[in-house]
C-alpha cells in the first residue's frame, strides 16, 4: 500500500496546485459570494418587515446555494480525476512512475484516492458552508452530519471513477463534457421529474444506465426546518450508498482493464 | 549466463484507429544483452529507438515477437524492481524538491524513505545536486533536471540501467561527468542499455553496439569487432606508380602521397611501391570510429529499409 499511498498524496498535492481547479473554485466562490450578498440582504429585511415572507425566501435561497456547491463538486470530482490521469500522460511523468514496480491499477487507484482526499476536504468545507448559511439565514440544519459527508463523498467517488474511465480512452476535456452531459441527462430522466421531450423507452434506458445523481444527493435529506424533516430508514441509506459505490467500482474496474493494455507515452 | 534483455523477432506496427494506414516502427528486431555489458542502442531520429525502449519497459506492446527482461515479460514487477530507467526528456513533478522526488520514487519502489539512511543525500552528491535541496525542480535548468533524472534511475541500486539520451541537455562538463558516472557503474558490474546521439562519448564506454535504422536492425556486435572490421591501412609514400592509382584511394599530402588500402592488400601494395622504386614513409592502420560506422550504415541507400 505504500506505493498507492505515495501516488495518492502526490496527486493530492498536485491537484491543490492545479490552475484549472483553482480557477474553477474561484469562479464558484464568486457565485457563492454574490448569492451570499442577496442572502444577507434578505436577512436584514426579515428583521424589519414581514418575517414569515422573508423566511420563505431565505430557505429556498440557502437550498439552491447548497445544491449549486454540491453539484459543482460532482463536476470538480470528474474533472480532477480525468486531469490527474491525463496530466501525468501529458507531462510524461507517468513513464518515470510506471518504470517503478507499480502495477497500472495501483497507479489508477492512487490517482483515484488522491482525488477522494481532495474531495473530502471539499466536503468538509461544504459542510461548514451549509452550517454557516443556515446560521446566516436564521435556520438550523436538522439532518445528521454523516449524511452531509457520506452522500456527497459517494457521489464524488462515482463521478471521479467515471472521469478516470473516460480519460483512459479520450481527451480529458471530452471526458469532462461527456460527464457533464451524463449528469444533465441523469437529472432529466430521474423519476419524479416532469415529462420531457425524451421518449419513454429512452428515458427508462437512460435511467438504468446513467448514474443517478438524485438518488445520491444529500439534498434529499437536507432539510432546514424541523417541520419538513424527512426521516429515512437505514436500509434506504444502505441501498442508495451501495448503488453509488457499486457504480464507482464498475467504472474503476473498467478503467483499470482498459488502462492495462494502453500504450503509454508522452502525449 | 542468462541474457538480461532478449528481443526475439520483435515487430511493432502503429495503426490509427479507423484507418488502414500502418506504420512499421520496428520490424523483426532480435538481439540479446548479457549481464555486465554496456550496450549502445543507436539510430537516427525516428529509427525506432524510443519505441524499443518503451516496449522494453512495458509501456508499449509489440505487435509480434517476444521481449524478455531478466527472463520475464516487460512490465513484470520482479523485473522492474531491478531496472533503473531514465526516459528521454525526463519529466518530473515540478512542485517537488529533489529530496522529495527521490523519496517519492523510493516509496514507489516499495521502500520506506525513513529507513533509507544517507541514500538520498549521497545520490544528490553523486549527481552534483547537493546544495539545491530546497529548490523546486520546476526552477531547475535542463542539465539539473537530467541529473535528477539520473539520480532517480540509480535510486534502488538497479542491476539494469536503461538510459534514453542520458547526456541530452547537458553541457560538455556535465556530459563528461555523466560518462564518468557510467564508467563507474560499468566498473561496478551494472548492465547499461543506453541510446545516445553523441557517438564519440558512447564509444568511450560501450562494449556492445546495436544500430537500427527505419525500424530494422542494421548492425549489431561488440564495439571492438565492429570498429576493427572494415578499417583501412594508410600508407604514405614519396610517390605512387600509375598502376596503383586505380586500385587505392590516393591523395596528395605534404609528406608525399597518401594511399588508403584494405588491410588484406597492404603487403601487396607496399611491395608494389618498393618494386616501383618508391619510398614508403609510413604505414598506419586506420581505426574506424563509431561515428564512421554509424554514418556508413545509416547513409546507405535504402539502409535498413
Amino acid at each position: 500500500m505504500i506505493k498507492v499511498r505515495a501516488i495518492a498524496l502526490n496527486t493530492f498535492s498536485s491537484l491543490l496546485r492545479n490552475k484549472i481547479i483553482i480557477l474553477f473554485c474561484a469562479g464558484c466562490l464568486c457565485v457563492l459570494l454574490l448569492m451570499l450578498a442577496s442572502l444577507l440582504t434578505l436577512r436584514n429585511m426579515r428583521g424589519t418587515q414581514n418575517a414569515e415572507m422573508m423566511q420563505m425566501a431565505v430557505l429556498p435561497l440557502i437550498a439552491s446555494m447548497m445544491s449549486i456547491v454540491s453539484g459543482f463538486g460532482s463536476l470538480l470530482a470528474a474533472w480532477s480525476a480525468a486531469d490527474a490521469v491525463a496530466g501525468e500522460m501529458r507531462s510524461g511523468t507517468v513513464l518515470a512512475v510506471l518504470a517503478r514496480p507499480v502495477r497500472r491499477w495501483e497507479f489508477l487507484l492512487g490517482k483515484f484516492l488522491g482525488v477522494q482526499l481532495m474531495m473530502f476536504v471539499f466536503v468538509l468545507l461544504m459542510l461548514g458552508l451549509n452550517y454557516l448559511l443556515a446560521w446566516i439565514g436564521g435556520a438550523s440544519i436538522q439532518t445528521a452530519p454523516w449524511v452531509l459527508i457520506v452522500y456527497p463523498m459517494v457521489r464524488y467517488m462515482l463521478y471521479s471513477a467515471l472521469g478516470i474511465l473516460l480519460v483512459t480512452v479520450m481527451h480529458p476535456i471530452l471526458a469532462f463534457c461527456i460527464t457533464l452531459v451524463m449528469m444533465i441527462a441523469a437529472g432529466l430522466v430521474a423519476p419524479g421529474n416532469p415529462e420531457t421531450f425524451i421518449p419513454n423507452w429512452l428515458r427508462t434506458g437512460l435511467f438504468y444506465i446513467l448514474p443517478s445523481s438524485n438518488l445520491l444527493s444529500e439534498s434529499r435529506f437536507l432539510t432546514i426546518t424541523r417541520a419538513t424533516l424527512r426521516a429515512a430508514l437505514w436500509t434506504d441509506h444502505a441501498t442508495a450508498l451501495i448503488y453509488g459505490v457499486d457504480y464507482a467500482l464498475v467504472c474503476f474496474v473498467l478503467a483499470a482493464w482498459i488502462f492495462r493494455s494502453r500504450s503509454l507515452s508522452r502525449d | 549466463m542468462a541474457a538480461v534483455i532478449e528481443f526475439q523477432h520483435v515487430t511493432k506496427i502503429y495503426q490509427r484507429m479507423f484507418s488502414e494506414e500502418k506504420l512499421a516502427a520496428l520490424s523483426d528486431v532480435s538481439f540479446e544483452m548479457a549481464p555486465g555489458q554496456v550496450c549502445a542502442f543507436l539510430g537516427p531520429n525516428g529509427a525506432g529507438k524510443t519505441t524499443s525502449i518503451s516496449m522494453l519497459m512495458g509501456f508499449f506492446f509489440p505487435t509480434s515477437g517476444d521481449i524478455r527482461v531478466f527472463g520475464k515479460p516487460p512490465g513484470d514487477l520482479a523485473a522492474k524492481e531491478q531496472i533503473g530507467f531514465l526516459p528521454e526528456n525526463f519529466a518530473f513533478h515540478k512542485f517537488l524538491t529533489a529530496p522529495k522526488l527521490l523519496r517519492f520514487h523510493l516509496q514507489l519502489a516499495g521502500r520506506n524513505p525513513a529507513s533509507s539512511g544517507n541514500l538520498i543525500p549521497e545520490l544528490l552528491h553523486k549527481v552534483k545536486l547537493n546544495g539545491y535541496e530546497n529548490l523546486k525542480i520546476g526552477k531547475y535548468s535542463r542539465g539539473m533536471v537530467q541529473r535528477i533524472g539520473i539520480a532517480q534511475a540509480l535510486l534502488c541500486d538497479p542491476k539494469l540501467i536503461v538510459l534514453d539520451e542520458p547526456t541530452s541537455g547537458l553541457d560538455p562538463a556535465g556530459r563528461r561527468e555523466v560518462l564518468h558516472l557510467l564508467a563507474q557503474l560499468k566498473a561496478d558490474g551494472k548492465t547499461i542499455f543506453l541510446s545516445s546521439h553523441i557517438l564519440p562519448e558512447v564509444e568511450q564506454i560501450a562494449d556492445h553496439v546495436i544500430i537500427i535504422n527505419r525500424g530494422k536492425m542494421v548492425r549489431s556486435g561488440s564495439l571492438r569487432d565492429l570498429l576493427a572490421s572494415g578499417g583501412q591501412v594508410e600508407i604514405i609514400a614519396d610517390r605512387v606508380p600509375d598502376e596503383l592509382r586505380q586500385s587505392a584511394v590516393v591523395e596528395t599530402v605534404p609528406q608525399g602521397v597518401r594511399l588508403l588500402v584494405e588491410p588484406a592488400r597492404k603487403r601487396e601494395t607496399v611491395e608494389a611501391l618498393w618494386a616501383a622504386g618508391c619510398d614508403v614513409i609510413a604505414m598506419t592502420p586506420q581505426r574506424n570510429t563509431l561515428e564512421d560506422l554509424f554514418l556508413k550504415e545509416v547513409d546507405q541507400p535504402g539502409g535498413g529499409a
